[in-house]
């Protein structure tokens, strides 16, 4: 277990390396992009243009760049910002991260809790009208774009119905759980729902087929034989051993999502999380910001994988043995 | 049958390593411990084994489908192990396979005329309108309406596809036909009209089997001689009749011995020799014999000692210190 | 060995007239065609036939585990003189694993992954009885022990994974046995095992069989293990009985011409055959059974009156489904031993 906890911390840091070089060439060895004339602003000569680029290390040679980046970024903390320049920008990154890490949190909440739910009824009523009926919401859930849903339920409960059915709805925004946390999950309340929609359908869909597959094994056969209540069954045996297959796409998906991937989400609802902070950064080409906000949900992502290996083997004892 | 030896494989050594349980350690599972034996043109060899002896990898390496870790086959005089992929491939011609699971070893996106012209076609036998001909003419000897040329494997039976599979065994005129566990998939009446057919076909074109098997009952049926196998290593090798009827290894013996059989004649049961355990894990050999952890007469000596294989009869070889029946 | 049916007072299992029946796109598939069969106390009956005979499915049907919605099962199936064909899930849970344990083919399926042998053991022991986790635990490792499985007070605490092949099925065996059942089905209990473990797991049913004094049922399409283990044996092809009766006499003196096509078609062990009788053509596709004699259509002394189906006859135990008549047997038997000898 250790030696293959070692090797998978190892092929981890690998591949957060390999991640920052990609993102670094991507970003700063673009043929046609001049981070000096955009920091230099429109109006700057030549002139300027060439003592910005000297000014800010833009004329050193790449792998000294992508080494000074690395070091202000990793060891010093104190890579800047190019759009506010000398706003240090690793503090940035903090001050977003709480903000993503509330909207996760709940919305994996209820998208597990929903999900799980919609998938054991599902399957243990297969055949039967609410099966299809929770299919049909399931992909309809996954089918929406977030954005499109978020921009339709602010339409709804900003506009349209506000006066009305949803006064209580505040504006959008973020409000701290430290300084008022009936007003944090207010705020987050729709932002929630709105992510944990498009989750729950996924989960829902993909448990219904792991529980009826489940439920044809042989193992389930002979729970049957041995006298067992459905009930027990489906609880104990099929979904015990389906769960086996959410707990690692959950562990994935939640990674990516504390990593920023919940963008469109926050950008809608006007939360100023990671994602929200990645989006204006790439709007305005701020390469030190973008950089950061990469590296910090790569490292989830990354991490999260690693977990999930590991998690897998705590859960189903056949892997254990093979490590 | 002339004595003629078309198939000799000399001290036939197969091992894979995987990475072990410990770190910076490898584990060696050696599925094929050396074997040496030979196939006589006419005859059927059977090699009967149970599960995990290595009889399907043995198969494979002798076909040279599996490159072998160590020793030697020939093939006609010819040696095979170690000639390049494309030298080999004019001696494949006189090899062919029958496999196990008629499900599985037909191309399900072919048809099945394609699937048996298909070998043809790859060694530029003959133009295609012959190829089709002779595609016929072997669904014919094989026992199939010819005009299934067309149809897709998954239309036919598992016994159809079986002879489907003699049939492409068949395409390129081999001279050795090597047939790992090609009735044990199949129900008994099935599997008897394949026999009948392996039968027929081996005195109509003159065929050599090589049949792996972990039937007794089956093995013995088709098989001039018999080798017996026990975690890759052949324990005992002999003529058929004498084999079954006096074992000279003492899993030979136990094997035969509790074998379910029918009871429709008064004649004396063997007595039962009940072997306890499981086979070993090939990865984890015993010293010495091979079988003594299992042996209801292993000694001191069979710890330590490992018993070669060595001929104690006119055509009759045992690998134990202590053969059974031998007066 | 009773030579008269056994008396109801004595049957444990008495199925009448099974049967079962699928409604499928292509049309009405009939699995099993109207089984009748006995199984005195502490009896085995051996179950036999090939692929598509309907022998699993007829066991399976009887104790409510074919889950299809469009299944149709018919007839009567009395268990200790109490009908259980027909019964709810709930009402058929305490008699599953209670009084009728299952044993299924495959042992490297057959246990649920995640939990350990001894959990799934204490797991049927406590929904058929009132133990305490502590006493079912210590009644799942005495049983491990009488199943023959080393070290049993740590085994019990092992993953199915960490057995193998025989060893798990000696822990199904354990389960199955556990709360005592009357009977027990045995659908296919050797057939992925070894000839060494196979035998090693018969000799078990055996001796456990004495001790506890359960009927078994087996379902197999080994002739050989039927000969080993069976008292009385049933003969099934295409869903319906060819033939039953008392093993020996069937094995000696086989009635049907399926029968006699089964047996011929085995390779010896201890003989060598001469060339293995066939039967003609394949087996029949449950789509197409024809009216009269399921097997009409391979049989080889098909008579006109074939075409009607032939009624379960014979003297006293030993019974089949054939037209044929006593005399035209004998001759056909005797006609076949001679082309044997001479060949």
């Amino acid at each position: 277990m250790l030696a293959f906890s070692i090797r998978r911390l190892i092929s981890a840091v690998l591949v957060l390396f390999s991640i920052s070089v990609l993102v670094f060439l991507i970003f700063f060895a673009t043929p046609g992009v001049d981070p000096a004339a955009r920091i230099a602003g429109r109006s700057a000569t030549p002139q300027i243009v060439a003592q910005v680029r000297h000014e800010f290390g833009l004329d050193r040679p790449l792998p000294v760049r992508y080494v000074l980046m690395m070091e202000h970024l990793f060891i010093k903390h104190d890579l800047t910002s190019y759009e506010n320049p000398g706003e240090a920008v690793i503090p940035q990154v903090l001050l977003a991260a709480p903000v993503t890490l509330s909207l996760v949190l709940g919305a994996a909440v209820i998208w597990v809790v929903v999900g799980v739910m919609g998938g054991v009824i599902a399957a243990a009523n297969r055949g039967r009208f609410i099966d299809p009926l929770i299919m049909f919401f399931g992909i309809a859930a996954v089918s929406v774009p977030a954005y499109w849903l978020g921009e339709v339920v602010n339409l709804i409960t900003q506009s349209k119905l506000h006066s009305s059915v949803f006064s209580w709805v505040p504006a959008s925004g973020y409000v701290s759980p430290v300084s008022n946390p009936f007003e944090w999950a207010l705020h987050l309340l729709f932002p929630w729902l709105t992510l944990a929609a498009l989750y729950a359908g996924i989960y829902a869909r993909v448990l219904r087929a792991e529980l009826v597959n489940a439920l044809n094994e042989d193992y389930v056969r002979t729970a049957r034989a041995k006298g067992l209540s459905e009930r027990r069954i489906l609880m104990r045996h099929a979904l015990r051993c389906s769960l086996i297959s959410i707990v690692s796409l959950f562990g994935l998906d939640f990674g990516a999502l504390i990593g920023g991937a919940a963008l469109l989400t926050e950008v809608v609802f006007g939360l100023p999380g990671v994602g929200y902070l990645t989006y204006v950064s790439l709007q305005s080409l701020d390469l030190p910001v973008i950089m950061a906000c990469v590296m910090y949900g790569a490292f989830f992502v990354v991490l999260a994988n690693a977990v999930v290996d590991i998690l897998y083997a705590f859960l189903d004892p056949r892997v254990r043995l093979a490590k | 049958m002339s004595g003629e030896v078309l198939l000799r494989a000399t001290d036939v050594v197969k091992s894979f390593s995987s990475r072990g349980t410990k770190v910076g350690t490898r584990s060696v599972s050696v599925a094929v411990n050396g074997v040496s034996l030979e196939v006589k043109r006419g005859e059927t060899l059977g090699i009967v084994g149970e599960s995990g002896c290595g009889k399907s990898t043995l198969a494979r390496c002798l076909v040279q489908l599996t490159p072998v870790t160590s020793g030697t086959v020939e093939f006609k005089g010819v040696t095979l192990t170690g000639l390049s992929r494309r030298r080999l491939r004019p001696h494949r011609r006189e090899m062919q396979l029958v496999f196990q699971d008629p499900y599985a070893s037909l191309n399900p996106r072919r048809t099945v005329g394609d699937i048996v012209a298909d070998p043809m076609r790859i060694h530029k036998v003959a133009g295609e309108n012959e190829i089709v001909k002779r595609v016929e003419n072997l669904f014919v000897t094989v026992g199939l309406d010819p005009s299934y040329l067309r149809r897709y494997p998954h239309e036919f039976s598992g016994g159809q596809r079986q002879r489907i599979g003699i049939a492409r065994a068949l395409a390129l005129n081999p001279s050795l036909v090597v047939a790992d566990e090609p009735v044990s998939a199949l129900d008994v009446s099935v599997q008897a009209q394949v026999l009948n057919l392996m039968a027929d076909l081996q005195d109509e074109l003159d065929l050599t089997y090589l049949f792996i098997a972990h039937d007794l009952g089956v093995v013995r049926h088709v098989s001039d001689r018999v080798g017996v196998m026990y975690l890759g290593e052949i324990v005992e090798l002999g003529d058929a009749e004498t084999l079954y009827e006096r074992p000279l290894h003492p899993y030979t013996e136990a094997l035969l011995s509790v074998v379910p059989e029918l009871n429709d004649t008064d004649a004396p049961k063997r007595e039962r020799i009940l072997i306890s355990g499981d086979v070993p894990d090939p990865s984890d050999r015993p010293t010495g014999c091979s079988f003594h952890p299992r042996c209801p007469i292993a000694t001191e000596r069979c710890t330590v000692e490992k018993p070669a294989l060595v001929e104690i009869g006119p055509g009759r070889s045992v690998a134990c210190h202590y053969p059974r029946n031998t007066a | 060995m009773p030579s008269d049916p056994t008396p109801l007072s004595d049957a444990v299992l008495r199925v009448s007239d099974l049967r079962v029946s699928f409604s499928t796109r292509q049309g009405i598939v009939q699995a099993v065609d109207g089984l009748s069969l006995d199984v005195g106390r502490k009896e085995v009956v051996g179950i036999v036939g090939e692929s598509g005979s309907g022998k699993s499915v007829a066991m399976y049907s009887m104790l409510g585990l074919v889950r299809d919605a469009n299944v149709t099962i018919t007839g009567s199936v009395l268990f200790e003189g109490r009908e259980i064909l027909g019964l709810s899930d709930r009402e058929m849970q305490p008699v599953r694993g209670g009084e009728i344990g299952m044993i299924f083919q495959d042992p490297m399926t057959a246990l649920t992954p995640v939990y350990t042998v001894g959990w799934q053991i204490v797991e049927q022991l406590r929904a058929h009885t009132d133990m305490t986790k502590r006493q079912a635990r210590t009644r799942a490792v005495e049983l491990l022990a009488e199943v023959g499985i080393p070290d049993p007070k740590s085994r019990v605490d092992r993953y199915p994974h960490e057995f193998s092949g025989g060893m798990r099925q000696r822990v199904v065996i354990a389960m199955a046995l556990s709360c005592n059942p009357r009977l027990l089905i045995a659908d296919e209990p050797t057939t992925a095992l070894d000839v060494t473990t196979q035998a090693q797991i018969l000799d078990l049913m055996e001796k456990l069989q004495g001790t506890y004094g359960s009927s078994i049922v087996i379902i197999t399409h080994d002739m050989g293990v039927i000969a080993e283990m069976a008292d009385r044996v049933v003969v099934m092809y295409a869903g319906r009985p060819a033939e039953i009766g008392p093993e020996l006499d069937v094995v000696r003196h086989p009635r049907h011409p399926y029968t006699w096509g089964l047996l011929g078609a085995v390779p010896r062990v201890d003989a060598k055959s001469r060339r293995l009788t066939t039967i003609p053509g394949t087996s029949i596709s449950p789509l197409d059974v024809p009216v009269g004699c399921a097997f009409a259509p391979r049989c080889e002394h098909r008579m006109d009156v074939c075409s009607q189906r032939p009624l379960m006859r014979g003297d006293g135990s030993h019974q089949d489904a054939c037209w044929l008549s006593d005399e035209q047997r004998v001759a056909i038997r005797t006609k076949a031993t001679a082309q044997e000898a001479s060949s």
